[in-house]
Order: structure tokens, then C-alpha cells, then sequence
């Protein structure tokens, strides 16, 4: 469904000398700095997939996702999403894809959000009767219907990413992009967007990409993960794949403090005892345990999805 | 060339720019008076200046009101659709706000040049008919390929000032910074207030061609007081196709180097 291949964009940012004179002197010659955005990003995704792309702010994510989406030129490399050039930007090609970005809106401020469906369903030439149960469903699975007649200024922020995602699906896209869509929203919020994605990918099979830097989005979304960095490309796999990768240790942790444990290599911190172990000889360590103290409560660990993720960047720059 | 046109797309466009402008209702009421006000006060200097002489390069009052008529309609135009939509479209690429327009599968131009529209400038339109036809009451009423050609220079001039402000609004999306380009059009537009033979020879050709304001305002009422011939409709047409074709070149270039505001 998406295929990249060596995708790099370069933006040209002037350079404005400070002060008047310096902006005097910026009208006759122009000078550019460059900034490497994306650099050399290859991937490709099936249909029906659901994608998390990671990262930290900078990262890369929203470009690498305006030139998917076909906004952006990019400075090189291939790119087919739905067997199309993007930034041809052929109506049959936007006709398939929807884009969310959620620091931006495409609501109409002023008037109520049914409006901006209605012209939204004018715009990608919707049939009425289609465009009612499409509009039908998606407001049951938000349960938005109290919000389609007021103002959207009107509307908190969490109920307007409900009426944005409601818009941008009204065509019934094969290829959701989503930047940032739970960005700012509190947690009840952030459950029920990414519920609603979740759902919606079941229901309809479109693949989906979606990029966040809230760790739960993706640990609860998207099965596989692109992390990037700097433009570049960290990971591309399995979030578990992921944490065996890069987290080879596992923490084990007894719930209470016994002091013959020390000898097993377990220290107290905040009155537990935690071992930590590279994965191959948890098993033996755990052995060990129980032939000391049967009856103890014990659980093994993983490293949080933080730090994991840490490392990768660490790795990546080091 | 272009794709994705529809009727229902650009009555959608319509329905919601209105209702948005309806949506403050005071500071619509407000405009709207402003605006009767100061678009029968258009005719003002017109009266000053025609207390004291009788002609004007051959002009006189009634046939110079013509002009004013044509000015209003076409001011009309501008106000209403061409100043709100391609203003827009800078802060557009200031804010990186045309992100969302640019991924529908209709025609990018048709967004841009459709999707405002000011109510108020429903006065010129009122005012520019009610002027053309008491002038025309006045002088007679003109024969109908008279008609048919002011009209059809009209039209020129209209395409043809749209294809220019759009040229130079595009300039914003290299220079970002458009706005006293845009006053300076308004400005020089104003000259077409007047009958162009009141100009020099050098300013007559620029208001025709670089700045067709005449193509508006004088050339269809010379039309209708039976001064110009069906000659000059080839030199319209090619005005108003050249500039439409060259803004939509330009707009086409300017959108591929539209890099979308960060974030
Ligand atoms: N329109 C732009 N012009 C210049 N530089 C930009 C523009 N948009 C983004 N950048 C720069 O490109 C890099 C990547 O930005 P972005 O793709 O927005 O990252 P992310 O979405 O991962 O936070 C950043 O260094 C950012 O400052
Ligand atoms: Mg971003």
C-alpha cells in the first residue's frame, strides 16, 4: 500500500541577518541554510496495516507524512501510496487517502461541524445516501452526536479531534495518516481516540500510519513501529521484537525484602528486591529463587517502553 | 487542465463562506451600512468636479457617471470575492493553513478563489446598477451589440484582473510578505474611477494592459455611448486569456514550492 524508498527532504530556510540593515540586505542576496528533515527513508507498508511512527519532536514524522500525503515535494527518492505518486496529487489519489494533523484544523471555526462534513461530502463528490450511513456510523463509534450542531468554537478540544476525525473520514479513505492525533487531549480522551482508530481499522480494513510521541499510542495501536531520528530511520519491527532487541535484561522483583536473597544478586530499593539479568538466565535465576524461598510473590519485568526507546536514540547517535 | 470542477463543490463553498460571514451578526449589520454609505459615495467627487465644468475630455456628467457605474461593479467583484479569497491565501501560506486544501480531489484554484465571499460588497453591485441605469436613462438606451460588447469587455476585464491579482499574490509564496504590493494594486486600481481619456497616453496603455482597470470601467461604457467598434474584443480576449492562463501557470508553480508551515 505505501512504499519508500530513500525519501530525503531538504528544506531551505533564509537566513535573515538581524537588525534593519540586515534585512536590507536579505532583499538582494539570499542567503539559505539547509535543514535535513528526512534523510534516506525506506519502508513499505501492507494493506490493512496499522503502522506507529515514533520519535522525538523534530524528528521528521510530520514531513515524512505531508509528502505521503502529497503536500510536500520530496527533495529525493520514491514514493507510491495506493499505486500513486503523491505529489502528483491526481484526484483519484486524494480521493483514497485522509489526512489529521493534530495541531491543525480543518473545521470550520465559526459554524457548526455538520457543515464542514456537508462540504467536505461535496468536495470528495459523495453520494447523500452513502455519506448518511458513513456519517451514522462514525458518529456512533465516537459518540459525537451531541457535538454535529454547535459552533466547533464552541467545542473542547477532545470533541473537536472527534468531529476532525469525523471529517476527515466522511469519503471512506483507504489510507488514514494520523500526526499527532491524541496531541494535548487528556487521558479519557486519548483512550477514546485510540479506541475509535482501532475500531475503525477493524471495521474497514485501512491501513493506517500514525505518528505520536505518547509511548501508550503506539503499545496500544500499532502492532509495528518505525522509530526515527534526525530524519533517519532507528527501527522498523515489532514493539516486542523491539524490547528483546535493544533490552536484552529482564528485572525481577520480589515483593518483599528477604535478606538471603542477596546472595542471588537481588538489592532492596523502596522495600522490594530486584535482580536484574540478561534474559537468558532469568529463567535460571527464577530456579534458584524458588529452590530458596518457595512461597515468595515474585514478577519479571521488562524495562519500560521509555527507556527502550531511549536507548534506540542513544544507540542511533552514539 | 483543470480537474475536478464541480457546481455542487463551489455552491458547498459558497453556502458555508456566507453563513460564516452571517455567523456575527453585529459586525455583518455594521458592514453592510458602512459599506451602502460608502459605495454611494463613490459618485461624491464625480458631482465636485462636474460643478465646475461641463465636460471632461469630452466626457460629461451623465457619460462619466457610466464609468463610475462600471467602477462600482467592478469594485464589487473585487470586494466581494477576489480580495477575501486570494487575501487569504497569504496568511494561508504564512500559517501553513492551506494544508487542508490542497488535499482534496477538486481543483486547488477553485478552493482558492471560492471558498470567501464578502456580503457587503452587495452595495456596489446595488449601487454600480443603479448608477449604470439612471446614467443610461439619461442618455438614451443603447443598441443591443452595444450592450453586448460592454458586457463582453466587462467580462475580460474582470477575468483579467482576477489573473493579475492572483500573479501577484503568488508572489507570497516566495516573499511571504505581499501586503503593500496588494494596497499598491488597490490603490492604482482606483484610477478607473475615472474616464481613462482623462490620462496621460503612457498611463492609458497601463491601465488597459498591465493594470486593465480601464477594461472595466470606461471601455464598456465607451461601448454603450457607441465609441468603440467590435475591433477591440480580439485585444480584450487575448488580455484576459493571457493573464488567465499565465496566473494559473504561476499559481501551479507557486503551489509545488508550497512548503507547509512546521508542526
Ligand atoms: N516548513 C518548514 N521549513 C523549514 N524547516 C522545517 C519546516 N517544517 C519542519 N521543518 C524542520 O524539519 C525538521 C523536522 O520537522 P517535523 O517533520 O515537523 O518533525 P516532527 O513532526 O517529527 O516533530 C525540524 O528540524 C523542523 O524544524
Ligand atoms: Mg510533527
Amino acid at each position: 500500500m505505501i512504499q519508500v524508498r530513500g525519501l530525503t527532504k531538504t528544506y531551505r530556510v533564509p537566513v535573515r541577518p538581524p537588525g534593519l540593515g540586515g534585512a536590507l540586505r536579505s532583499l538582494f542576496s539570499r542567503e539559505f541554510r539547509e535543514v535535513k528533515a528526512v534523510r534516506d527513508l525506506s519502508f513499505s507498508i501492507q494493506p490493512g496495516e496499522r503502522v506507529g511512527f515514533l520519535g522525538p519532536n523534530g524528528a521528521g514524522k510530520t514531513t515524512t507524512l505531508k509528502m505521503l500525503s502529497g503536500l510536500l515535494y520530496p527533495t529525493s527518492g520514491e514514493l507510491s501510496v495506493a499505486g500513486h505518486v503523491p505529489q502528483s496529487r491526481a484526484p483519484a489519489f486524494l480521493q483514497q487517502i485522509t489526512l489529521v494533523m493534530g495541531q491543525k484544523q480543518q473545521l470550520l471555526w465559526d459554524l457548526p461541524a455538520r457543515e464542514s462534513f456537508e462540504l467536505n461530502r461535496a468536495m470528495y463528490g459523495v453520494e447523500r445516501a452513502a455519506f448518511r450511513s458513513t456519517l451514522d456510523e462514525l458518529v456512533a463509534m465516537l459518540r459525537a452526536e451531541a457535538l454535529l450542531d454547535k459552533p466547533v468554537r464552541n467545542l473542547s478540544l477532545g470533541e473537536r479531534m472527534k468531529c476532525e476525525l469525523i471529517a476527515a473520514l466522511v469519503h471512506r479513505p483507504q489510507v488514514l495518516f494520523l500526526d499527532e492525533p491524541t496531541i494535548g487531549l487528556d487521558v479519557e480522551m486519548q483512550v477514546q481516540v485510540r479506541q475509535f482508530v482501532a475500531e475503525h481499522n477493524r471495521e474497514t480494513g485501512a491501513t493506517v500510519l500514525l505518528t505520536s510521541h505518547y509511548m501508550q499510542d503506539i503499545a496500544a495501536l500499532t502492532p509495528r513501529l518505525l522509530i526515527i531520528d534526525q530524519g533517519t530511520l532507528r527501527y522498523d519491527g515489532s514493539l516486542d521484537e523491539l524490547s528483546r532487541r535493544v533490552a536484552p535484561e529482564r528485572r525481577i522483583v520480589v515483593q518483599q525484602v528477604l535478606p538471603e536473597l542477596a546472595g542471588l544478586g537481588f538489592a532492596v530499593t523502596e522495600g522490594r528486591m530486584v535482580a536484574t539479568v540478561p534474559a537468558a538466565e532469568a529463567n535460571a535465576l527464577i530456579q534458584r529463587l524458588l529452590t530458596l524461598a518457595p512461597l515468595v510473590e515474585f514478577g519479571v519485568e521488562v524495562p519500560p517502553l521509555e527507556e527502550v526507546i531511549a536507548r534506540v536514540f542513544a544507540e542511533g547517535r552514539a | 487542465m483543470i480537474r475536478g470542477f464541480r457546481m455542487e463543490v463551489a455552491l458547498a463553498l459558497l453556502r458555508v463562506s456566507l453563513l460564516t460571514a452571517m455567523q456575527y451578526r453585529a459586525s455583518f449589520m455594521a458592514e453592510i451600512l458602512v459599506g451602502g454609505l460608502s459605495a454611494f459615495g463613490v459618485a461624491a467627487p464625480l458631482f465636485l468636479v462636474y460643478a465646475r465644468v461641463s465636460e471632461l475630455q469630452g466626457w460629461t456628467l451623465d457619460q462619466a457617471l457610466l464609468v463610475t457605474g462600471f467602477f462600482l461593479l467592478y469594485n464589487a467583484f473585487v470586494a466581494g470575492l477576489i480580495e477575501p479569497n486570494l487575501g487569504a491565501i497569504v496568511d494561508g501560506v504564512r500559517s501553513g493553513a492551506l494544508d487542508y486544501l490542497l488535499i482534496r480531489p477538486v481543483d486547488a484554484q477553485l478552493l482558492l478563489s471560492v471558498r470567501r465571499v464578502a456580503p457587503v460588497a452587495i452595495w456596489e453591485l446595488v449601487a454600480g446598477l443603479i448608477v449604470v441605469a439612471v446614467s443610461l436613462g439619461r442618455l438614451g438606451e443603447p443598441s443591443v451589440a452595444a450592450v453586448a460588447l460592454a458586457a463582453l469587455l466587462f467580462g475580460c476585464g474582470l477575468a483579467a484582473t482576477y489573473g493579475l491579482w492572483l500573479m501577484v499574490i503568488c508572489t507570497s509564496f516566495w516573499f511571504v510578505r505581499v501586503d503593500n504590493l496588494r494596497f499598491l494594486l488597490g490603490a492604482v486600481s482606483d484610477a478607473g474611477r475615472w474616464p481613462v481619456s482623462v490620462y496621460g497616453r503612457g498611463i492609458r496603455i497601463a491601465l488597459t494592459t498591465v493594470i486593465p482597470v480601464a477594461l472595466v470601467s470606461s471601455y464598456p461604457a465607451m461601448a454603450l455611448l457607441g465609441r468603440l467598434d467590435f475591433s477591440l474584443v480580439g485585444g480584450a480576449v487575448a488580455t484576459a486569456v493571457a493573464m488567465l492562463v499565465a496566473s494559473r501557470m504561476v499559481l501551479m508553480r507557486a503551489l509545488r514550492s508550497y512548503s507547509s508551515a512546521s508542526s
